[in-house]
């Protein structure tokens, strides 16, 4: 028995052995594979070292303002999009490595898995030499030495470049400091267009019917409510996502705010938890009104996107507060119907609220919350950070937003860099949501890229332009939006402490559920809004208390 | 086979798969049956019915949405038959080289995968089953052990890391080579084979080895069979750790290209700036990105199937 056992674990031994021989051999075989990989890689680069040599021998070297004598390869952990897929190495980054010297080599995480495998890579201080972070990790990781602290290079001497635009967004940047420290270099953006939440409703049928467009928001509801008597099968207002996101899009307009909010008219601006105020009352009188008329969809607490997507593109509802630029998708869907060719939803400019005012938040374009952190292990940290300063130079920008110079754009004589028609036509966009994600993806663009000083609307507006997307619906939208006064900035939230940010989600927590269980019957009219002062009472001391800490939290950054 | 001999009635058990085919083969016996007990199955049948409905509709529904054309989808018209039927999703999807790539590499990692994962797992059951393996309890608590206490995601990366398997086929397929609950599985059901079998090759010469492989693994087909599906399902749906380890595009299997076809669209339509508004990802295309990848490992399933249900009868009866 016992030999038998010996020679039974010899053999387990064995067995193993042979294993872990089969294991080591593998991986080589994998290898050859990867390196066949490379191979086909190399093959292109091949081509492109031509290119490089014939250009060398050009002026093309020397044009540019940086030049690293000896090649430097960056790895960037690059977020992927699926409307825009990244490829590695896609023409702007060839052109940038043709230029600099300088080797952009992405490795591409999906979004949906981002946050999970950025975690695991700073938590085991993994990762490559750039990496796309979020503020909340930078705010975590910022004493722990795995990022190289920046503020030693933020000057006049070293980033030229990056300084000039770091003093002109002061103010909104240095909301990324940490202790005065700067971790990470924000992508900052290029003469973005922006929107906002607005009320974007059927502007054909109030033409057809003589109803002017109501310029305020008790306008709006009379309108809406002789809608409904026309079209009684007709559900006129409709949302997304419930009551959370009907009063996140409606309450500052309306004179208010939807929970913890910067509001610029109280007190010269402070920050205010919206529904312990006496305002609030106006946000839950509007959304009552619109209930009782049988203007507010029956629905309204648990809409969903597609839900609105529908009831919007079959023509059964007529209004919607929120993202406005979806109205141009919808508008496109529409007209495919029989009889609604001529149907438009279109943006109006914000109406007046009770208070007498006309105040909207646009969406934040002055952050891009695309932050890229150098890991401290990098080698050669002075080339590096002559790298980033140049990609936030005009020619970098140019590069990383538009592509290859003279191949899929030119410098027009006012300097401003625009995209060679022929080249754009000539992409393929099958497969793609629209023409620009395509050219976008194609070339290795924009702000999805890795850009930094970058563009995404401008770019977006000059392909649509030049492919004929671009229609009078659009033109009417960006006109609209870009003379309402009433769009303002949002306020770029103070970075909290650990111990405030856990104090913050305590006291939220609390707020959301015992408010949750509230809006709806006011809304429905179950509750009289005259007693939204009892709610205010209860939940007074709580909202106080984060109202607090938020606007500490704001004065420890001085203005 | 196993199944055959067992259905001659040897044992209780076998009685409803007797009575399931005299329904379907002979009307004859239907007869015969009392009033009560064909209301019982008429009962049971509309339930099963409402249960295949319910199974079925949800794949069918991604089916018709995969080829309707986008504005009926998006007005909601789409719900019994398909509205506008078009295959240009498909062309689209077929036409996406990343997911050609990645479903070669999901094919790869799957044959790859499950290989190792049976063997392995029949390597380290044959041991457990043996009465006279030296230290069975102990060994056999300390691989238990493991179904409780896990690393964590953290540590397991750390791990992968050092030994150097990062970026490569093996960081897929290598950390979860033996799953406990199947080492388990396998093990029980080698023990209810009669241990004069491994005896009477011990007496003619066989080695563990032989037996292991002539003797036990071909009388246990049923439970590799299954054994194989488990896996092979497993490596095919899974993506979190082609994520954490793998760096290189080229190498995600497809789950992780769908994963971001399908969440994506959801993550712009919350996006704040101005083009998120056109980015939603038209739903036939993910739908019918949906279909392509599910649709390989659906089609093994009636194939592995009759070795699954017999697999458990196996252990059942024997065990």
């Amino acid at each position: 028995m016992k030999f038998r056992k010996n020679r039974f674990l010899c053999m387990a031994l064995c067995v193993t052995m042979l294993l872990t021989a089969c294991g080591g051999k593998e991986p080589s075989e994998s290898t050859v594979s990867s390196d066949s990989g490379l191979s086909q890689d190399g093959s292109s680069n091949v081509e492109d070292a031509g290119n490089e040599e014939g250009q060398a021998e050009g002026a093309d070297q020397k044009e540019s303002s940086l030049w690293l004598d000896e090649e430097l390869e960056i790895t960037i952990l690059m977020q992927d999009n699926a409307a825009q897929p990244l490829t590695d190495y896609a023409p702007a980054q060839q052109e940038i490595h043709r230029k600099t010297n300088v080797k952009l080599v992405y490795q591409i995480v999906p979004t949906s898995s981002y946050t999970e495998k950025e975690n695991v890579l700073l938590a085991t201080n993994n990762f490559p030499d750039i990496i796309k972070v979020s503020a909340g990790n930078i705010n975590s990781y910022a004493g722990e030495g795995i990022f190289v602290p920046l503020m030693q290079y933020v000057n006049e001497e070293t980033m030229p470049n990056f300084y000039k635009l770091w003093k002109e967004n002061e103010e909104v940047l240095s909301r990324w400091l940490v202790d005065g420290e700067l971790y990470a270099f924000p992508a900052i953006p290029r003469d973005e267009a922006r929107n906002g939440f607005g009320v974007v409703l059927r502007t054909d049928l109030l033409e057809k019917h003589d109803l002017a467009i109501p310029s305020t928001f008790d306008e709006l509801i009379d309108v809406m409510a002789r809608l409904k008597e026309l079209y009684p099968e007709s559900i006129p207002y409709t949302g997304r996502k419930g009551t959370s996101q009907l009063l996140s899009t409606v309450s500052y307009m309306l004179g208010s705010g939807a929970g913890i909010y910067y509001d610029y008219d109280v007190d010269g601006g402070r920050y205010v938890f919206g529904p312990a105020t006496e305002e609030f009352k106006a946000v839950l009188t509007f959304l009552n009104q619109c209930y009782e008329r049988g203007v507010l969809d029956p629905d309204f607490a648990t809409t969903t996107s597609e839900q609105l997507q529908y009831k919007m593109t079959s023509g059964q509802s007529f209004m919607f507060i929120d993202n406005s630029g979806f109205g141009q998708n919808y508008t496109n869907i529409l007209r495919t119907q029989e009889g609604l060719e001529n149907a438009t939803l279109q943006v109006i400019p914000v109406p007046e609220n009770s208070f007498g005012q006309r105040r909207a938040l646009a969406y934040d374009v002055k952050n891009t919350g695309r932050l890229f952190a150098i890991n401290a292990k990098t080698e050669r940290i002075e080339d590096v950070i002559r790298f980033i300063d140049w990609m936030y130079s005009e020619e970098g920008s140019n590069i990383s937003n538009y592509g290859v110079e003279g191949v899929s754009f030119y410098v027009d004589e006012d300097g401003e860099p625009q995209f060679i028609e022929d080249y754009i036509n000539g992409v393929d966009d099958e497969g793609f949501n629209s023409k620009y994600y395509a050219v976008y993806s194609d070339l290795g663009i924009t702000k999805l890229n890795f850009s930094l000083w970058c563009t995404n609307t401008k770019t977006q507006f000059a392909i649509q332009k030049i492919v004929g997307d671009w229609n009078d619906v659009v033109e009417e939208y960006w006109e609209i939006i870009n003379a309402d006064p009433a769009y303002v900035d949002p306020y770029t939230a103070p970075s909290l402490t650990p111990e405030e940010t856990e104090r913050v989600t305590d006291i939220l927590t609390k707020l959301t559920t015992t408010l949750d269980q509230e809006y709806n019957k006011y809304i429905m009219g179950v509750e009289p809004i005259d007693n939204w002062d009892k709610v205010i009472e209860s939940i007074q001391a709580d909202a106080r208390e984060l109202e607090e800490i938020y606007n500490g939290a704001d004065a420890r950054y001085a203005r | 086979m196993p199944a055959e001999t067992s259905s001659k009635g040897k044992y209780g058990l076998v009685c409803p798969l007797k009575r399931a085919r005299g329904i379907k083969m002979s009307s004859v016996k239907f007869k015969h049956r009392s009033v009560g007990s064909r209301c019982f199955d008429i009962v049971l049948y509309i339930l099963l019915g409402l249960v295949v409905l319910v199974t079925f509709y949800p794949m069918y529904y991604v089916f018709i949405v995969s080829i309707s054309s986008a504005n009926h989808i998006s007005r909601g018209e789409v719900t019994l038959l398909p509205m506008g039927i078009n295959f240009d999703a498909y062309k689209i999807v077929f036409k996406n080289s990343r997911i050609w790539v990645a479903y070669g590499n999901t094919i790869l990692y799957t044959v790859v995968g499950t290989f190792i994962n049976v063997m392995m797992t029949a390597l380290c059951a044959y041991p457990f089953s043996r009465p006279d393996f030296y230290g069975r309890k102990f060994f056999t608590l300390f691989v238990t052990l493991t179904m409780f206490i896990g690393g964590g995601m953290i540590p397991l990366y750390l791990v992968v890391s050092k030994l150097h398997l990062m970026n490569t086929i093996w960081a897929i397929v290598l950390p979860g080579a033996v799953s406990t609950y199947n080492m388990i599985v396998m093990r029980t059901s080698f023990q209810g084979l009669p241990a004069s079998l491994t005896e009477s090759a011990y007496i003619d010469g066989a080695n563990d080895i032989h037996i292991l492989f002539r003797i036990v693994l071909p009388l246990s087909k049923a439970i590799l069979a299954t054994m194989t599906l488990f896996y092979a399902v497993g490596h095919w749906n899974s993506y979190l750790s082609a994520i954490l380890y793998l760096d290189d595009q080229k190498k995600y299997p497809v789950q992780v290209i769908l994963r971001d076809i399908v969440i994506a669209g959801e993550f712009m339509e919350n996006g704040g700036d101005v083009s998120s508004s056109a980015t939603v990802i038209a739903t036939n295309y993910k739908y019918a990105v949906i279909i392509v990848s599910v649709l390989p490992i659906l089609m093994v399933y009636p194939f592995i199937q009759k070795y699954f249900t017999k697999g458990v009868m196996v252990g059942s009866i024997k065990g």
